[in-house]
């Protein structure tokens, strides 16, 4: 088994059959964002190992206000790709619908790339 | 002679001449985020840069994005179908103006139009229009409309890039009054030229993002010394003792012979694969067995990590079920240099080595550091 193999944070692109491990889960956010620009493909989580249980909740919205309570300062944005992924959503999917939320004033930023709910 | 970090021994300049001396650049170059920051400068913004593909925006107003370090371009074809490319900056406040639009996903618009206060230029970068409250005084209980200055179009237009292009290939070139493209490429113009590139449409495009500096990888592609150890399928079917390593100015090309090329009738060219490596950061990769070519885009993300955007184009952008392995069988090779190069780079951040050596026979990898040392000491 090599170093990627072994990592537990891992982002693909299905159309660039392309895998990253990363450290952080921001890194992902990052990753996608670079990558999205040059190509215009999504990215997504292949494979996400985190702490604790997965996480309760049906929209957005809950999911991060669950997800709030678990960490401080603020839910990073890629925990909140991770959830979503679970939930069958892909990176880019996930950060439109956050923009989406926070334009409507539903969420806002403690520090960036870092969610709360209003 | 290799130089180890023992606290005694400084480094010495890269050697004028690699068959007598063999000092490679100091291992700090690939290392040090401060190099990283120079090369914006020093590299990135004073070379001409690759930048795309004209057939990717064909129509009048069809435009890419493209991001040079830290800055964006737009390149545009304009209404009488030249290119032209611009900083994506809004003359008005300085707004970013067209959102990131890959090549492989290109925009239309008849004019460029900044979302901030909606300034709208021509595509030949000239202000176009600008809403009322640019026009009248409404506001200004100390201006008369008629006294509001009308702004001329020329002077008020986007900030223009230089372009130009070898073939189909579109480069631009962030200074001032750099070097003529023609000056930089000296006869790697005329050779890419001579071939009909222009009639091979984008059918992939495969972005990655390796963990090593960005010369890593571009000293790994100059050389094959390692192909025996690394590519046992590439090299099968290729007589390594046949190939040539040919170096100029500010390119080399690597030739090699395959056993068996592809029907001479439709393809570029038969039986000989050619690599070439543009300084600083492109590359193009004729096959000899397959009736297409690549390019490579070798973009520093930071000092340790770059994005390699490798474009393969083909008669047809639908594949063929052989060309798509092929393809494949490409990306495989992307994938056995990138363990190399991310291993190679392992040990230099370790800082063990102060300078490392070369091979007689590495004489492009030698040709990719004099050119960086030239860069930044120029
Ligand atoms: S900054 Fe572009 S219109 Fe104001
Ligand atoms: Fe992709």
């Amino acid at each position: 088994m090599n170093q990627r193999e072994r990592a537990r944070l891992v982002v693909t692109c299905p159309d660039c059959a392309v895998r990253k491990a990363i450290d952080d889960v921001n890194e992902a956010v990052a990753f996608h964002r670079r990558h999205r620009a040059i190509t215009g493909h999504d990215v997504e989580w292949e494979r996400a190992e985190l702490e604790g249980a997965s996480i309760p909740g049906e929209d957005l919205r809950s999911v991060i206000a669950e997800l709030e309570a678990r960490v401080e300062g603020g839910v990073p944005l890629g925990l909140v790709t991770v959830a979503m992924g679970e939930r069958g959503m892909t990176i880019g999917e996930t950060l439109d619908a956050v923009r989406e939320l926070r334009m409507e004033g539903k969420l806002y930023e403690p520090r960036d790339d870092h969610l709360r709910v209003t | 002679m290799t130089r180890w970090n023992d606290g005694t021994d400084a480094t010495a300049s890269v050697s004028p001449d690699i068959t007598d001396e063999t000092n490679a650049l100091p291992a700090k170059y690939f290392t040090d985020p401060a190099v990283h920051e120079m090369e914006q400068e020093t590299v990135f913004s004073r070379y001409w840069v690759y930048a795309g593909h004209e057939n990717a925006i064909r129509e009048p107003g069809d435009y890419f994005t493209r991001t040079v370090g830290d800055r964006q371009v737009i390149v545009v074809r304009d209404k009488d179908r030249g290119m032209r490319a611009f900083y994506n900056v809004c003359a008005h406040r300085g707004s970013k103006m067209v959102d990131d639009t890959p090549m492989t996903d290109p925009g239309n618009a008849n004019g460029i139009r900044c979302p901030y206060h909606l300034w709208t230029y021509e595509l030949d970068g000239d202000l176009r229009s600008t809403p009322r409250s640019f026009e009248e005084a409404g506001m200004n209980p100390d201006l008369e409309d008629e006294d509001v200055p009308r702004l001329d179009p020329e002077e008020n237009g986007l900030r223009e890039v230089h372009l130009d292009s070898i073939g189909p290939l579109l480069f631009v070139n962030l200074d001032d009054d750099p070097m003529s493209l023609a000056e930089q490429a000296g006869t790697l113009k005329e050779e890419l030229e001579s071939f009909p590139l222009e009639d091979y449409e984008l059918a992939r495009r495969y972005v990655s993002e390796v963990e090593c500096n960005w010369k890593t990888f571009s000293g790994n592609y100059s050389e094959c010394d390692h192909c025996q150890a690394n590519h046992q399928d590439w090299i099968e079917g290729i007589s390594l003792s046949e190939s040539e390593l040919v170096v100029d100015d500010h390119y080399w090309v690597l030739h090699y012979t395959h056993d068996e090329g592809v029907e001479a009738a439709e393809s570029l060219i038969e039986g000989e694969a050619r690599f070439y490596y543009f300084w600083p950061n492109f590359t193009l990769n004729m096959y000899g067995n397959a009736d297409g070519y690549g390019t490579y885009i070798i973009d520093p993300i930071d000092e340790g990590r770059f994005q390699l955007i490798a474009d393969y184009y083909f008669k047809d952008a639908e594949l063929s079920d052989e060309e798509k392995e092929f393809v494949q069988l490409s990306r495989k090779l992307q994938e056995e240099d990138f363990e190399l190069v991310e291993r190679q780079y392992e040990g230099l951040k370790s800082d063990a080595l102060a300078q490392a050596q070369l091979g007689p026979n590495e004489h492009t990898v030698h040709r990719l550091h004099l050119l960086a040392q030239e860069a930044y000491d120029a």
